[in-house]
């Protein structure tokens, strides 16, 4: 075999044993405690322990979703940061961006995703798709539809929707703090 | 039997390594001057190399075949797979009668059979079930396969195996790939040069598309199909896993993405499409494995014998137009979240709570870091963000660190002030 | 296209297919890259291998695998110890005495059921004086560290006739290699160039300028605004701009900087992509849409010359006529539309109806370009020959041995690429002593002295000559596994691409180094 060792004399920093931890948890572990949330967003571990399931719950301030409480899933798996963390709506919610299913249209959960990103700019993403819901490129096209058509119309949906109330034969989930 | 200068065996018949002993008899103009020339490390590679290959796919079945000619005779095989029909456009260790054997195990049979005197021991399941002293029994290791993840682990456990106290611990890692008529090949000497997680951002991402562009304004057939996969599967098949191997889910998808590219009047949704988009289907041919898994066997045998130069280190190939290929080191990352960033080696007494430990972190000249968060490979011990860890580890403040670290245990510290991480080795007094 | 194909293809688009066939789901993987049409030619392809030394047969099993249609390895050698020792093709010891062909053909076979191999034992010379045509008959032929004199002998005669089969001489010696694709012409259409066709948006055809001049942007609403194709927004955005500029495109830097910016100040919100996507390709506006380059040089080939083209030329050049004739007369000066328009920001409506555009104009000027060929051709060449028309490659080369005869051409290639010259020449070296004495292993004096009188003695060898010779005089007769095996998939990957047509093979002798682990080429 080459001598292999000989070469790692000369390399001081190289000479201390590596931690066992998976450079996965590192990232998570740096992205979760870097956090900088405003009061409107709060993370909920059920299990401590595991860093990477959670749920983020977002509680917007202003604009018209403000009264709701939004809960999103994250599940992060061992291949982040070279895939993004998968994030699921919890909820039934009215919502231009958000489907029924609770798939949600946010470019950096897919597409636009790159390993520099972190768990920091998926949460302030997802808030801003309350304050500033994109009507033009929905997902849940009969709310966009209505936002982009008769706003009133749309405002006075959200309400509804988040009392856990009916829209054209759909239950929302009732949201309200 | 060994013979007494041990690098015969009785499966050698006389002249068996006529074509590999001319390599081994006399060093090169690049041979290594500590290269020995002869029986002892013709000893050492047919007797006492043991050589570990990832994977019996593409890659694995030439890797095997090809270690087995050089004269490694005592050569394992990890692969998690069974065979599929469409492995046997280039898995050539596999016949239509072997489709939903095990990988391992049949490449392994096959090789036995065909190359005499050669033991390969197949191991059907994951890299991750083995642990360290699995890892620890190999000389080199050579990885053919298809997942970033798999690499990426197997590349954290290769590094974190190197011991500073035992020079044994530093296993070369060998790793190959391929995608169509390109592939690439490279040797990683983990903590001294490169690994893969420094060069994770060279990766190409697989193409994704926005949701939205999915649900509301498809224009591609890939467009109808990811419909199809990620909206239409869990909408009206619930729980049910999507296995892409299944020909019935896979018909379900295309039936599905024909008729909503019908709506759209978008052309080119076929069966083929279909499997590709949800499968990820990487094209792949017997020669450019074959090209790629030479490439790796040959490093292998360098570093097993020390009789040429090795590759530094990193070999990319492209045949599409000509053939053009560019040798060129891959510079190790400074903060690599792996092989780079530091380790300190802290001892402590037993009775020293997590927040001396702190402090001592925040205020040793040293180190300086403010605010810093510590984990356990297991278990979070104290996080500064977000507040509601922060609030359930509190109580960790107060405990001593030997109730929750054991002796030479490790702590992983992050802090925005840190570049990535820092590890700590603790230890008692 | 067969009608079978054709059937084929009505039935994708109007019917659902069912689940591929085994054969289809065998080649799946490969089919991605060479499509039906490539596994065609492959299925109907003849290879002759010469010698079933461990390299021939690992690039055998590469072209066995895929399904090339028949094989033929002619060797009349006895299995040796030490071929029964590196040949994956040869049961071990069991082989020993056996025909290296014969054994090797039955192994092989086993690989795949849809391939036809043979054995055949006679000498390559006694073939070449009494049965030259049965070499000829081959679709290509591969030989391995071939004897100096009868791999000369080879050459010559598939030089002959330029409808002879390709000749792929393959040397090695422990870790170093070289090999030489030897064919008069090759032609190839599918060369699957990542450069993309024009989409004309300097030199908008009618329908297209009409729909970009049709544009209201301000009677737009939002969503309708922010999924106009970047495509129609150039356009419109480049008739507006030589309206107000007398007619010219933006030409200065500056010119152009402005002309981006007013391409992004028609945003009616920040985050419109479909006019970022615009400001992104607004280049396109101002490179020209010509005949590239490359083929306008073709367009002066030859082959196309009026008493050279007729009707037993290949279809090829037929349309390479055409081509030419339609740039002439086209009023613009272009390649044809094709019809492949690229993925955009848009809603689907707004991109089908563009993409309908451009088909109907790709029909028009396609059907425009059928009327200057002469000959018939079939329709899928025609297509796939207009979509690729950017990126023909007509390839010439030399007979094989032609750079070793060129001092002029070895002195420059040592002094630009000494390593891979090098190595080539010490190859060349060591297969001329060979012919002259295979008994003694050459020294590296000898291989100097040999390297030098190819070059000519006024040439000073390169430091870089020192690792070459060492290299093969430590180990001139070695073919290491791994050597034979990196050997084989380059060699059967140039050998797919010759027989496809697809792809663009290497041109002049790929040089590999399995020390340092590079390839290069050289002699081109």
């Amino acid at each position: 075999m080459i001598k292999i060792w000989s070469m790692k004399k000369n390399e001081d920093a190289a000479a201390k044993r590596r931690p066992k931890t998976s450079a996965a948890q590192i990232r998570v572990q740096k992205d979760l405690t870097e956090l900088d949330l405003p009061s409107t967003m709060k993370t909920n571990f059920p299990d401590p322990s595991d860093l990477l399931n959670f749920t983020l719950t977002i509680t917007p301030d202003e604009g018209m979703y403000m009264g709701g409480a939004f809960t999103f899933s994250f599940t992060i798996n061992t291949n982040y940061p070279h895939e993004p963390p998968k994030v699921k709506c919890m909820q039934t919610i009215y919502h231009p961006n958000v489907d029924l299913e609770g798939n949600v249209c946010l470019n950096i959960l897919r597409e636009d995703w790159k390993p520099v990103l972190n768990l920091n700019s998926v949460m302030v993403g997802l808030q801003y798709l309350f304050l500033e819901p994109n009507a033009d490129d929905p997902l849940n096209k009969e709310a966009a539809e209505e936002l982009r058509k008769n706003r009133e119309q749309f405002l006075y949906n959200v309400k509804t929707s988040m009392r856990g109330g009916h829209i054209k034969g759909v239950t929302y989930n009732k949201v309200l703090v | 039997m060994a013979t007494e200068n041990g690098s015969a065996t009785s499966s050698d018949w006389q002249d068996r390594y006529y074509h590999v002993d001319q390599i081994l008899d006399r060093p090169g103009p690049r041979t290594d001057p500590s290269f020995l020339a002869g029986d002892e490390v013709k000893d050492f590679l047919r007797n006492k190399c043991k050589i570990l290959v990832i994977g019996a796919g593409g890659l694995g079945c030439e890797i095997l075949a090809n270690l087995a000619l050089t004269g490694f005779k005592d050569i394992h095989v990890i692969d998690m797979d069974t065979i599929d029909i469409s492995n046997l456009n280039r898995q050539f260790l596999f016949r239509p009668a072997d489709v939903g054997r095990p990988k391992a195990i049949v490449a392994a049979e096959y090789v036995m059979k065909r190359v005499p005197g050669i033991k390969v021991t197949p191991y059907y399941g994951k890299i991750q079930d083995k642990g360290d002293d699995y890892y620890l029994q190999f000389n080199l290791v050579i990885c053919g396969l298809d997942s970033v993840e798999a690499r990426r682990w197997i590349n954290a456990t290769l590094v974190n195996l190197v011991d500073p106290e035992n020079p044994e611990s530093l296993k070369p890692l060998i790793d190959g790939g391929t995608e169509g008529f390109k592939g690439q090949a490279r040797v990683i000497l983990p903590t001294v040069s490169s690994c893969y997680e420094c060069s994770l951002d060279m990766l190409n991402k697989p193409t994704t598309f926005p949701i939205c562009t999915i649900a509301n304004t498809p224009r591609l057939p890939e467009h109808c199909i990811e419909w199809a996969s990620v909206l239409e599967w869990p909408r009206a098949r619930g729980d049910e896993k999507l296995d892409t191997d299944d020909p019935e889910h896979i018909g379900w998808l295309y039936s599905i993405a024909a008729a909503r590219a019908k709506e759209f009047k978008i052309e080119g949704v076929t069966w083929s499409l279909t499997q590709g988009v949800v499968k990820n289907v990487i094209p792949a041919i017997a020669s450019t494995n074959a090209i790629i898994a030479a490439a790796c066997c040959n490093e292998a045998f360098k570093i097993a014998t020390s009789s040429a130069a090795y590759l530094n280190n990193y070999f990319m190939l492209i045949g599409t137009e000509g053939v053009y290929s560019y040798t060129f080191e891959h510079e190790k990352r400074d903060h690599c979240p792996v092989c780079g960033g530091e380790a300190l080696e802290m001892s402590i007494s037993r009775e020293w709570t997590v927040e001396q430990l702190m402090e001592l972190l925040t205020e040793k000249q040293n180190i300086q870091i403010k605010k810093p968060s510590l984990a356990t490979p297991e278990n979070p011990i104290y996080f500064q963000q977000p507040p509601q860890l922060e609030e359930a580890m509190r109580p960790n403040l107060e405990k001593k660190v030997s109730e929750l670290v054991p002796d030479g245990g490790e702590i992983t510290v992050t802090a925005s002030s840190l570049p990535f991480s820092l590890s700590l080795i603790i230890t008692y007094v | 296209m067969s009608s079978q194909d054709s059937q084929d293809i009505v039935t994708a688009t109007t019917a659902i297919e069912s689940a591929p066939d085994a054969k289809t789901r065998r080649y799946d993987r490969q089919l991605r890259l060479w499509a039906a049409t490539g596994q065609s030619a492959l299925e109907s392809s003849r290879v002759l291998v010469i010698s079933a030394s461990a390299t021939s047969s690992s690039i055998l099993k590469n072209l066995v695998l895929p399904g090339i249609g028949h094989f033929t390895i002619l060797d009349h050698a006895k299995v040796s110890h030490s071929d029964a020792g590196n040949n994956f093709f040869l049961e071990g010891s069991d082989s020993i005495g056996k025909y290296r062909s014969e054994e090797a053909v039955r192994l092989l076979s086993e690989l795949n059921d849809g391939v036809e191999g043979r054995a055949n034992t006679r000498t390559l010379e006694d073939i070449l004086e009494s049965q030259p045509e049965w070499i000829t008959s081959f679709t290509i032929v591969i030989a391995h560290n071939l004897d100096h004199s009868l791999l000369h002998k080879l050459s010559a005669l598939l030089w002959k006739d330029s409808r002879y089969p390709p000749l792929v001489a393959v040397r090695s010696a422990g870790f170093l290699a070289d090999f030489y694709i030897q064919f008069h012409e090759h032609t190839i259409i599918e060369s699957h160039s990542e450069t993309s066709p024009s989409l004309r948006i300097d030199k908008p055809f009618p329908a297209l300028r009409e729909l970009a001049l049709s544009l209201e942007y301000d009677k737009m609403d939002p969503t309708e605004h922010g999924h106009i194709p970047y495509v129609v927004i150039l356009v419109r955005a480049l008739e507006d701009w030589k309206k107000s500029h007398g007619n010219s495109l933006p030409k200065s830097y500056d010119e152009r900087q402005q002309f981006k910016k007013g391409i992004l100040a028609l945003k009616m919100k920040g985050d419109e992509e479909n006019f970022d996507e615009a400001e992104a390709q607004a280049y396109r506006c101002w490179t020209e849409t010509k005949i590239p380059s490359e083929i306008a040089v073709l367009f002066s080939d030859p082959a196309l010359s009026t008493d050279t083209l007729n009707t037993s030329t290949s279809p090829f050049f037929h349309l390479l006529a055409a081509l030419k004739e339609f740039a002439a007369q086209s009023e613009i000066h272009t390649l044809p539309l094709t019809s492949t328009l690229p993925d955009m920001k848009s809603d689907t409506q707004n991109y089908i109806q563009l993409q309908r555009l451009y088909k109907a104009r790709a029909e028009e000027e396609k059907q425009a370009f059928k009327s200057y060929l002469q000959v018939p051709v079939d329709d899928a060449m025609v297509d796939s020959f207009i979509k690729n028309a950017h990126a023909l490659v007509v390839l010439r080369g030399k007979t094989w041995g032609a750079f070793d005869e060129d001092k002029g051409a070895l002195a420059e290639s040592l002094s630009t690429m000494p390593k891979e010259t090098c190595i080539h020449l010490a190859l060349s070296a060591l297969s001329l002593l060979q012919a002259s004495d295979t008994s003694v292993s050459p020294s590296a004096e000898s291989i100097r002295a040999k390297m030098q009188s190819i070059v000519g003695q006024s040439i000073k060898l390169p430091d870089e000559a020192d690792d070459a010779i060492g290299e093969i005089a430590r180990a001139p007769f070695s073919e290491l596994p791994n050597t034979a095996a990196f050997l084989g998939g380059m060699v059967a990957q140039e050998v797919i691409k010759m027989i496809t047509k697809q792809y663009v093979p290497v041109k002049g002798y790929c040089v590999i180094d399995l020390i340092e682990t590079w390839t290069g080429t050289i002699g081109a």
